[in-house]
């Protein structure tokens, strides 16, 4: 079952209070959170969170297409590798 | 930048009549085929890959010159190599995950960092694993302009300006 709208996006408040102090220093830092059942919301889009995955903290830049998921989806606790072969990345 | 990219291995016959089980490590599997010929790992031998059909965990697949079960037998765990400049020329700020392992990482001052030892994506933006110096466990730098500014593959380097604490 999903949760009641009426209940609002779950965020843990120390996520809620790191995010704006980040925001406000205007440093380029990343934010550890241990978080991952936090909803991303709007107002994270843009900050670079070190979300744990129960090992190290993995870098999620927030982007407008992540906000309502959860930040967990984004730090995987299996590592696979696989091979690098004609595979791209993308600088943003 | 490295001459040759594994692009694919044999994992061994596919019934008998010389066709072999062919695993893609492309990111359309289907474009090994227009990478060919490819090399073995010593660079001895050739062959020229044609796609039969897809099959579980792969292709099944022909190779030139290989045209008994025996044959595709030997070839079994063999690895796969195409030339580096038969991969497509990519937009500015695309790069091959090829081209960017073992760049050296300087900071905007021009001491080096480390090494890009792997290039992931969760979902969330590329980033690059660096092997740091000093630090145990590998560090993960976010491959984006402000973090990245220059990427300079002909003197194998990336000027990286990291987040603070990301490397203390």
């Amino acid at each position: 079952m999903s949760r009641s709208v009426w209940k609002g996006p779950f965020v843990d408040s120390y996520v809620l209070k790191k995010a704006e102090a980040s925001r406000e220093s205007g440093r380029n830092e990343v934010i550890k959170i241990w978080s991952r059942r936090s909803t991303i919301l709007p107002q994270f889009v843009g900050l670079t969170f070190g979300v744990y995955n129960g090992k190290k903290h993995i870098p999620v830049n927030v982007s407008e297409d992540m906000i309502g998921q959860k930040f967990g989806e984004y730090s995987p606790t299996r590592t696979y590798y696989g091979h690098a072969a004609d595979k791209k990345a993308k600088r943003k | 930048m490295s001459e040759r990219v594994c692009v694919g291995a044999i994992a061994g016959s596919f019934g008998v009549r010389g066709e072999v089980r062919l695993k893609s490590f492309c990111a359309d599997p289907k474009a090994i085929a227009t990478y060919g010929p490819l090399t073995s790992e010593d660079g001895n031998s050739e062959w020229n890959v044609t796609l039969s059909r897809p099959i579980k965990n792969g292709f099944a697949a022909r190779l030139s010159g290989v045209t008994t079960k025996e044959a595709a037998d030997k070839l079994a765990s063999t690895r796969l190599y195409a030339p580096r400049d038969r991969l497509p020329e990519l937009p500015d700020d695309e790069f091959y995950h090829a081209d960017l392992i073992g760049l050296a990482v300087l900071d905007t001052g021009g001491t080096e960092l480390g090494r890009v030892k792997a290039v992931l994506n969760h979902g969330a933006g590329d980033l690059l694993e660096v092997s740091a110096k000093n630090i145990k466990q590998p560090v993960l730098l976010p491959f984006t302009r402000a973090n990245v500014p220059t990427v300079d593959l002909a003197n194998r380097r990336i000027i990286a300006d990291p987040p603070d604490g990301l490397f203390d």
